[in-house]
């Protein structure tokens, strides 16, 4: 049986939009929900989607990446890989799986409520796939880490890190919360299909498959990559609502929503990805540095597309170019400081070589990071490895949840901007993340830190033992220590003894 | 880096393989006035061209030695510069504002 062209009936498969007989239209699509902006419906429908697929081309595609997918984890789970591959890669398995995997069904979550609310036909059908796809996502990033539970605990992370309240999650949670899973079907794409997929996800999903098959594992680099194809499609439902915003007199709002986004997206990635790929890489397996990386993915490729689609870098970019260069320098300060706090083992990786490379990388970072670097490096090769912990706590920024830090040296940059809100004064750590706080107080204000946690009674007891439980520490599995039982000083050891 | 910053590239970005080269090859007999060029990142293939570049399934097809639908190509296709129009016949990547 000869079968149609998919254009010859896509349209009128596609093109739900009977008008509602029993309850009125508001009813249906709430604004709140739905579409807060009052675009016509009119317009909605001329929305068209670039990236168009079948449910019948869908099935099989899908099919066939979960079948190449679970192949390749199948031939390769019998290598000696994971024995080998050292606790630097394992450190970012880790991370990944652990703030990810669970993040996918909220994903997920997000994609219904486009299903059911996006004033648009074409939107709903589009996000029905995008919905199937992110259902894909949790599953396969909860099935890969679990073979790995038996040999190490700190992979459990995949699956209870979501449910924890670990300083790393409450991060994640509040961002995602914020752009995901509090937004209407419209904000949201703009968020998460746009500011998100198109922009960020392809470092995490595209470039560290670049790493991985460095590294030589060949089960988690075809996984991400497989992922990232559904991404490159569902992502397509950003463009034409920002469109049809622009075209509606709704272009500053637009151009907030994302400026928004993508700062949150931002800090969160400049600490899963950015440090894994500067970092915990081992370094002869190092491609390009994650700022080249950045470069790539987003100061070329997202930006062009941002201003193709008629609106514009964020206002913030000055400050944005500066944080690649600073953040996550800082935020493997931070983390390694408190190793104990997290569920991977992030190696202090700053050998005399790796110190050469991130040099190199990153002009200055010698003169700045390596001051910081220079007093823990003393501190162990004297044996005091006590005094490498902090012995207080970090202030944390009431938008990102990250600790707040800059660049060290003479002048050590560190600072922190507070406002005033209703009697409640809040510290953040950088202008986006205080100016994302004034454009919706409401939704930010009640918000506490976990340290706000602290000060306040919740956490019990309000001893270390009694944080660390609070953050699942040593009840999902036992905190990380350096990955590489700081063999990384043992250079400046031989140095010293010339 | 900054000089690249202000870019009119379009073009798909590939996982490794045999249907990446496949696409180089159909993008050049599909384009041939556009120059291509091309990034090799060890698991992915970045391909670029000025402004517009078309992928035909006629041509996909002869240069995978098999008939080839259009949608096959998702399974690869991992992300892309510029914006992108997918028929049945043809993928097209392109920019509406040069600058």
């Amino acid at each position: 049986m000869a079968l149609l062209d998919r254009h010859e009936w896509y349209d009128i498969a596609r093109d739900t939009n009977w008008t509602p007989g029993y309850v009125s239209r508001e009813e249906l699509f709430p604004p709140e929900l739905s579409d807060p902006y009052g675009i016509p419906v009119e317009e909605w429908e001329t929305f068209d989607e670039p990236y168009k697929v079948s449910y019948r081309e869908y099935v099989k595609i899908q099919r066939e990446k979960d079948s190449s997918a679970y192949s390749v984890k199948a031939a390769l789970s019998r290598s000696k890989f994971h024995d080998e591959a050292g606790e630097g890669w394992a450190s970012v398995l880790k991370l990944h799986y652990g703030s990810v995997a669970l993040t996918e069904y909220q994903a997920c979550q997000f994609q219904a409520r486009m299903v059911r609310f996006g004033p648009s036909p074409s939107m709903r059908n589009m996000a029905t796939f995008g919905m199937l796809d992110e259902l894909r996502h949790a599953q396969l990033q909860l099935f890969f880490p679990h073979e790995l539970v038996h040999r190490d605990r700190q992979y459990d992370w995949a699956h209870e890190a979501a449910h924890t309240n670990n300083w790393a999650v409450v991060g994640g949670r509040h961002a995602f919360d914020d752009i995901m899973m509090c937004r209407d079907a419209i904000t949201g794409t703009l968020m998460v299909s746009f500011a998100f997929e198109t922009g960020l996800t392809n470092l995490q999903m595209i470039g560290l498959s670049t790493d991985a098959a460095n590294v030589g594992d060949f089960t988690f680099a075809n996984l991400i990559t497989s992922i990232q194809s559904d991404e490159a499609r569902h992502a397509q439902l950003g463009t034409p609502s920002i469109e049809i915003m622009v075209r509606n007199g709704r272009k500053k709002e637009a151009q907030q929503i994302l400026d928004i986004a993508f700062w949150r997206m931002w800090r969160l990635f400049s600490i899963t990805v950015g440090i894994p790929m500067d970092y915990y890489i081992p370094l002869e397996q190092r491609h390009l540095s994650f700022k080249e990386f950045m470069y790539e993915w987003v100061n070329r490729q997202y930006v062009r597309q941002v201003e193709d689609i008629g609106l514009e870098r964020p206002w913030y970019w000055d400050e944005f170019l500066d944080d690649i260069e600073n953040h996550h320098h800082c935020q493997q300060g931070g983390i390694w400081s408190w190793r104990p706090t997290v569920w991977w083992n992030p190696p202090g990786a700053v050998s005399p070589e790796e110190r050469q490379w991130l040099e190199e990388k990153y002009p200055g970072w010698n003169a700045s990071y390596g001051t910081y670097w220079d007093v823990i490096t003393d501190n162990l090769l004297a044996g005091r490895e006590e005094k490498t912990h902090p012995e207080c706590l970090p202030i944390i920024c009431n938008m990102c949840q990250i600790p707040i830090s800059n660049r060290p040296g003479e002048p050590w940059k560190a600072r922190v901007l507070q406002h005033e809100h209703e009697g409640r004064r809040y510290n953040f750590c950088t202008e986006p993340c205080r100016w994302i706080f004034t454009t919706d107080p409401d939704r930010y204000k009640d918000h506490e830190s976990i340290v706000d946690r602290l000060y306040s009674g919740e956490i019990q007891p309000p001893t270390l033992d009694g944080v660390l439980a609070y953050m699942g520490i040593g009840v999902v599995s036992e905190g990380g220590h350096d990955g590489a039982d700081y063999s990384w000083i043992e250079g400046f050891r031989a140095q010293a003894a010339e | 880096m900054s000089d690249k910053e202000r870019n009119n590239s379009v073009g798909p970005v590939l996982r490794a393989g045999e249907v990446a080269e496949a696409v180089l090859e159909a993008l050049r007999e599909d384009n041939p006035d556009k120059d291509f060029v091309i990034e090799d990142q060890v698991s992915y293939i970045r391909i670029e061209t000025e402004g517009e570049c078309v992928i035909r399934r006629e041509t996909m097809s002869r240069a995978m030695g098999r008939p080839f639908a259009m949608a096959e190509l998702e399974i690869n296709l991992t992300s892309f510069s510029g914006r992108i129009e997918t028929t049945d016949d043809q993928m097209r990547f392109y920019l509406q504002r040069t600058l």
